[in-house]
């Protein structure tokens, strides 16, 4: 009939009628998911096969049927409602928004289903069909992550738990070490050739750094575990605290710190010094031959302050700045710059703790730049 | 009569750990060997002791403790009317707040972060006797 040959574009248009419909046939019943035709008043008017082996009954069975009947007990009597006002505002969408869904099958067990819906209109007849999908596997999954995520999350809080008790813990017998080393010295000195003294002073030098390393891991693990206690924090006032506490490493290196003028933020006062602590200190350590100057800046920046702690040191290489936010990374020996490796590792977590994100780039002056946000 | 031989002070200190009871017993030494030191392992000796009339003129008291902690003791120590004069001091490795605030609602009198090195036992053994001792160490009349 028609003699030019049908365009991409018109797809199965130019095909006959009967065949149209004999293909919508097929396409329904190889359909991986149950289709069922329902009219205005809820009857069932076509299944397909799908539909029989979800729901196991034969499509005879339910031909004719109100669809309540592949619908659990407990939510028929709500059903029909749903299904005038769908008729009312027929559109297509899918069943229930942010409920669960269930189909029921013939022997009464139950299934979560996922349903979309699809107004449709055929000789001024109005019907819906139902796309029904069986979402069995993907619960299972779904709750199979869950439960790992969970049991995640847990042996990582035992984790803490532990890492908190043996870091408390290993700080009493350190004690001894480093109390009788002392006593040694002091009471003992004289007594002391210069090869023991030397001896002594390795041992209490290993000590100290051990005393870093588990107040450290201390600070590191009850960031973890305990929620910040959340006070409006000066810092200012912490940036004071901070500059005591490393006057004599300001001193030693003949550094200059300067700050702009501080906020008020709504943070755990004591992290927000562990904080600042940690990035001054490493400002002031990691220095070339010059005395080190740290930059302290402070600006809004949208619902967060944005600080920078930039200082004229060694710098980070590129490929390392993210690494060095790691627990135990460091990049150098300990000889010239000793540490743990664990300050900036200790930052990151109270920035995020705080819902604030921190990062490392290079500052004008050639040295390091440490950026971060806290909430306003 | 000269000082030195003169009834000193006495304190208990009550404290499980033999490094932690060494340090104190070496520092009191350097600082007064006039004081009398007085140990018990744990709150039920001490205790025992205090009931049995034993009285120092102060009472070390470290936290962590066999059989009866020093809260346990603490407590005891400050519901008791003959006791309750005697002042204790908290004696521990823990500056954590929540700790501090504890032992003061006890009723401690004091409260002494445990040092590092010997040179904190001997500043610490200085300290008590100079703040607790002190008003009954002025000097004497010589004629
Ligand atoms: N301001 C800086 N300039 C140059 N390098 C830095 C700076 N801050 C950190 N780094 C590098 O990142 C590494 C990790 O820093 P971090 O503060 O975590 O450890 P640390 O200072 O070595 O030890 P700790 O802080 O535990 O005493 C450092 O060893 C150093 O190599
Ligand atoms: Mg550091």
């Amino acid at each position: 009939m028609d003699p030019t040959p049908p365009t991409a574009r018109e797809g199965l248009r130019h095909r006959p009628r009967q065949w149209q419909a004999d293909m919508f046939r097929t396409v329904v019943e190889v359909s991986p998911n149950a289709m069922v035709m329902a009219d205005a008043q809820g009857r069932i008017e076509f299944a397909n096969a799908r539909t029989e082996q979800m729901f196991g009954y034969g499509r005879e069975e339910l031909v004719g049927e109100p669809v309540e009947i592949l619908v659990p007990e407990r939510f028929r009597a709500a059903h029909p409602r749903y299904l005038r006002g769908y008729f009312e505002a027929p559109e297509q969408r899918a069943m229930g928004a942010g409920r669960d869904l269930y189909g029921r099958r013939r022997d009464g067990t139950e299934f979560p289903v996922e349903i979309g819906l699809n107004p449709l209109e055929n000789g001024g007849e109005r019907f819906v069909l139902s796309v029904i999908i069986d979402i069995t596997a993907r619960k299972e999954i779904e709750s199979r992550l869950q439960a790992s995520a969970a049991e995640l999350a847990r042996s990582n809080a035992d984790l803490e738990q532990f890492a908190y008790a043996a870091s408390h813990d290993l700080k009493e017998p350190l004690r001894m070490i480093t109390g009788y080393l002392d006593m040694l010295t002091v009471e003992h000195g004289e007594a002391l050739g210069p090869q023991a003294h030397d001896c002594v002073r390795h041992a209490v030098e290993g000590a100290a750094r051990m005393r870093a390393l588990i107040e450290g891991l201390l600070a590191y693990s009850r960031a973890g575990t305990r929620a910040p206690e959340l006070g409006l924090v000066e810092l200012e006032l912490v940036l004071a605290e901070v500059r005591d506490n490393l006057a004599s490493a300001l001193a030693e290196s003949e550094g200059e710190l300067d700050a702009d003028e501080l906020p008020v933020v709504r943070a755990d006062r004591t992290q927000m010094l562990q904080l600042f602590q940690n990035l001054v200190s490493n400002a002031l350590k990691f220095r070339t031959a010059q005395p080190a100057r740290v930059r302290i800046r402070a600006s809004a920046d949208g619902p967060f302050w944005r600080f920078e702690v930039a200082d004229n040191g060694i710098g980070i290489e590129e490929p390392f700045r993210e690494r060095v936010f790691g627990m135990f990374q460091r990049l150098h020996g300990g000889n010239r710059y000793p540490g743990s490796g664990i300050g900036l590792a200790l930052c990151r977590r109270i920035v995020e703790r705080h819902g604030g994100k921190i990062h490392a780039e290079s500052s004008p002056e050639g040295g390091t730049r440490i950026v971060f946000l806290l909430p306003r | 009569m000269p000082p030195s031989s003169a009834p000193s002070h006495s304190i208990l200190i009550v404290e499980d750990n033999p490094g932690d009871i060494g340090l104190l017993r070496a520092a009191f030494q350097k600082i007064d060997p006039t004081i009398e030191l007085v140990f018990a392992g744990d709150g039920i000796e001490a205790l025992a002791l205090l009931r049995r009339d034993h009285r120092p003129d102060l009472v070390l008291l470290d936290l962590n403790l066999p059989r009866m902690d020093g809260r346990e003791l603490l407590a005891l120590i400050k519901k008791d009317p003959l006791l309750r004069p005697i002042p204790v001091l908290v004696l521990t490795s823990s500056a954590a707040e929540s700790d501090v605030r504890n032992v003061y609602d006890l009723q401690a009198n004091g409260y002494l972060v445990k040092p590092d090195e010997y040179s904190g036992y001997l500043e610490l053994a200085r300290q008590t006797r100079q703040y607790w001792f002190s008003t009954i160490r002025l000097p004497t009349h010589s004629h």
